[in-house]
Formats: C-alpha cells, structure tokens, sequence
C-alpha cells in the first residue's frame, strides 16, 4: 500500500505525465474532426453514390493513439528510473522489489482504465451526434449493441499500458521497448497483411487489434486482421499481451544485479 | 538532532555492518576479492581506495542491489533484503545525480518517505536540516552538484536510521559545505550511529574519520585508526600512498 502511494505520487509529480495524458485525450478531438469531415464529404457527394459510402467506426480509429500513449507511461514509469539511476535508491528502499513492479502496474492501469474508455465513448457518442443517419445509418445501431465492441476496445488501453510497462522494466531501455510497442500496433501488422494466406489470416487473428472483435464474436471483416479466435482464446490472447512481458520482468528483476 | 518515534524507544541506534568472506565476480572481474570486515557504530569509518577498487561495488553488495558470489553482507546481523522497512535501519547515498530532474526536491523526498510509511513531517524536518526548506518545491533539474548532494544525503536521513553508508559525499560541495558535512558525519557517529564514508579527500577524510578501510583490487589492504597511521607515515594521504602502491589500476606511473 505504502509502495502505491509513492507510485501514484511519482508519475503525478512529473510534466511528461500530464503531456501524455492531453495527449491521450486529444484523440476525441481527432475523431470528432474525422467525423465533421466524413459528414461534409457524404453531405456534398451526389445523392446517387451516397448509398455506397462507407465509414471505419472511428473511435477504432482513434483508440491508437490512447494506445501508444499509455504504452508510453507504462515505459517511462520504469525506463526514466534507470536512464536517472534512480532505480537504485528505488530498489534499496523496497527490497523485496516485485512490489514496486506492482506498484507501477497498477498505477498505469489506473490511468489507462480511465482514459481508454473517456477517448473511445467519447469518440462513439461525438461521432453518433455528428453523423447521425449518414453513411447508411452506420451510428445509428443501438448503443446497447455497440456496448461490447466499445467496451472491449476500451480495455486494450490498459493492456497497452501493462505492456509498455512490462517491455520497459525488461529491456531497462526506453527506445527498445517503445520501439517493440509501435512495431506491434504499425510495422508488423503491415508485414502480416503481406504474407500468404493461410499464415497472414493466422498472425492477423493474433495481433492487439484484432482482438476485440474476437471477444465479442463480431469478427474482422474488411481489414487485415483475421477472426480465427474463439472469444474465450482472444481474451486469453489479449491478457497475455499484458502478463507475460510483465511476468518475466518481475522474475528477472528479482534475479539481477541494479 | 535526534528524531525518536513516538512512544517509549522502540529501535536501538546501535547498528553493524559485517562483510564475511564477500567475494563478486562479474564475467572474468573480481570486483570483490574475499573481502571481511566489520563496522562499528560510534565513530566515522572512512573507506578508502583508488578507482576501481571495489568500494562502490561493497556498498551495492551491502545493500542487495548485487548479489554476492559467495561470502555475505549483514547488516545488524541480517541480510539487507530480508529487512521490510529499511530505510529505518539503514540510509545510503550512493551516487546524488541519480534522481529525476522534473520532480520536486519534496516530492522526491516524500515518494522515497512514503515507500518506507514516513510521513511529510519527517521530509520536511529533513529538508530544513540539510538547509534545503527553501528550494523545496524546485525542480531538481536545476540543482547544482552540491544541493543534490544535500538531497542525497537528506534522502539517506529520511529514516533516522542507526546505520548510514555515503559515497563520495563530498564531491561538488563548496568549503562551507564540506565542512557542514564533516560536522554532520561526526554529530551522526556521536549520537551512536554507524558511518560509512568513501572518498578521496584525504585531508579531508583525516579530519572526519576515526578509523580507516584501505581497499584496493577487491581485496582488503588495511584496516586501522586515522591515529595509528598517521604515527607511522607522514599523513593520512602518505599512508594511503604507500599502502594501495600495489594496487593502482588505473592511474599515472609515480
């Protein structure tokens, strides 16, 4: 308890925290100008072609950008106490050490369990009040039926935030581990809509975000992830995205030398 | 000054570092070379030796940061890690720059305090004896060298502990400051508390300690009173030449 309360008053008292955290919040702001912009094209596009329009559920869109900030605090929460050396003093005074791992991961998840769903409701209600029956009445669905997606979509920012934590306190390095969390939601993603099939249906069901419309049982259609997952396995996917990194970390930490 | 806990005194003061045949190796390094010795409280013990010989490392094996090859580090009697609040049994400083520049001097402080269930009177009461209270709320960022040795240290204070270890505290500090330290590590010994101090200041080092730990390429070279060796050499600094001879590593023929 007394380790949380440092914790929480450590990622308080710097300005990179509060930068990320606006910066987080500011993809409402991005979806609420994609979906002014979505409505103005639909509004001057001829009558005839307007059936056809189609629009990408634009807090899907958006939610990148909570996720890579979160993973970015995740990092920074561990990787700013060895680029300081600060680590040390933090390691003497709680020698048990896991529970300043612990400490940290609930912090971020805290974080990350209030901003993920703000940016991604928020986005979903903006975006359902700016278009409203454009587009074939794509945010016209009913809210209770949404609800699983936005929901689901909303818990990958905590996991993000684990993940960012657990790849930092693992390779003790803040360009390695955002690096590796940009590379999952950017580069490989590319890579595997790429590769033949039937591998790039397989890895594309694999990836962060082709996870929630598994759990849902919504499934991926229209983009490069695949929907080979049962619901009960992309949960276990997703959970391990966040646990396993961070497991091993807290394994090592124990183990080696500050 | 003393701070008690409340209530009747629940801790002794008294506390001992004791090394038993400390030995690390790191790949092919022996950093730490069998090294056995025992710090009594009461008086400052200074810990000498040239770059490299394995001071630093001691510490850090002190206090579980590294894990030893063999042989053990106790303090009180027990190892470091097994202690649940450790800050009250023991205050380090080992390297002052290490802290983040965009937090406050207090804020630092009471994120350390709080780790350890100190409360922020405490930081404030240790900020005020370093003479700190009045750049509290600054950025640490923009401390010179000096008043981040002043944190370090206040950091160590922040427990009151019986046992205290500093490593080169008087690097970066101005005259005044030097001296405010000598008189601090001395108050500290002379409450009865147990003082660890490394550094290269020999002169200085003449004036603070009481006894002396010579290290050199892990190993222990000689252990005695800052009196007894300055009977038989010229000064402290001579004694000190003479005796790591043999075990400068890195440094100019002479």
């Amino acid at each position: 308890m007394s380790v949380l309360t440092s914790e929480w008053l450590k990622i308080r008292s710097i300005r990179s925290t509060s930068l990320i955290i606006g910066l987080s919040l500011s993809a409402v702001l991005l979806g609420f100008g994609l979906a002014v912009m979505a409505a103005g094209m639909y509004d001057s596009a001829p009558v005839d072609r307007r059936p056809s329009a189609r629009i990408s559920d634009l807090e899907e869109v958006v939610v990148i950008v909570p996720q890579l900030c979160m993973g970015i605090l995740g990092t920074l929460a561990m990787t700013s106490e060895y680029v300081t050396g600060l680590i040390r003093t933090s390691l003497t005074i709680v020698p048990r050490r896991w529970p300043l791992l612990g400490a940290k991961a609930a912090v971020v998840v805290a974080a990350a369990l209030v901003i993920g769903p703000t940016v991604v409701f928020g986005t979903y209600f903006l975006s359902r009040w700016v278009l409203g029956d454009r587009f074939s009445g794509a945010y016209t669905v009913a809210f209770l039926d949404r609800l699983p997606v936005l929901a689901t979509v909303s818990l990958t920012v905590p996991v993000f935030a684990l993940l960012g934590l657990g790849l930092g306190a693992l390779l003790r390095s803040t360009p390695a581990a955002i690096s590796i969390t940009v590379g999952l939601v950017y580069v490989i993603p590319i890579i595997i809509g790429n590769i033949p099939e039937p591998w790039s249906e397989r890895l594309g069901s694999l990836m962060i975000a082709a996870l929630p419309r598994q759990i849902t049982g919504d499934g991926n259609a229209n983009s490069v992830y695949g929907s080979l997952l049962p619901p009960v396995a992309a949960a276990a996917v997703l959970v391990a995205y966040a646990a396993l990194p961070l497991l091993v970390a807290a394994w090592l930490l124990r183990r080696r030398d500050v | 000054m003393v701070r008690r806990a409340r209530g009747p005194p629940s801790r002794i003061l008294y506390g001992v570092i004791e090394l038993q045949h400390l030995t690390k190796r790191y790949g092919g390094t022996l950093a730490v070379d069998d090294l056995s010795f025992k710090v009594e409280p009461g008086h400052v013990t200074g810990f000498l030796g040239p770059n490299g010989a394995g001071k630093s490392t001691t510490m850090r094996l002190i206090l579980g940061l590294d894990a030893p090859t063999s042989g053990r580090a106790l303090v009180n009697g027990r190892a470091y890690t097994s202690l649940r609040r450790p800050m009250r049994e023991v205050g380090a400083l080992l390297d002052a720059s290490a802290v983040h520049g965009g937090r406050s001097a207090y804020n630092h402080l009471l994120s350390l305090a709080l780790t350890n269930d100190i409360g922020a009177a405490r930081v404030a009461e240790v900020l005020a004896q370093v003479g700190l209270a009045g750049v509290a709320r600054k950025r640490v960022g923009g401390f010179s060298l000096g008043m981040k040795q002043r944190l370090g240290i206040a950091s160590a204070l922040l427990g009151d502990p019986g046992v205290l270890m500093f490593d080169e505290p008087v690097n970066g500090l101005d005259p005044d400051g030097v001296r405010w330290i000598r008189d601090l590590m001395r108050s500290l010994a002379a409450e009865g508390r147990t003082v660890l101090l490394s550094s290269h200041l020999m002169s200085e080092m003449a004036l603070t300690a009481e006894r002396i730990l010579i290290v050199g390429r892990g190993r222990l070279i000689a252990e005695a009173t800052v009196a007894e060796l300055t009977s038989r050499y010229p000064s402290l600094e001579d004694a000190y030449m003479a005796l790591t001879a043999g075990s400068v590593q890195y440094g100019a023929a002479r």
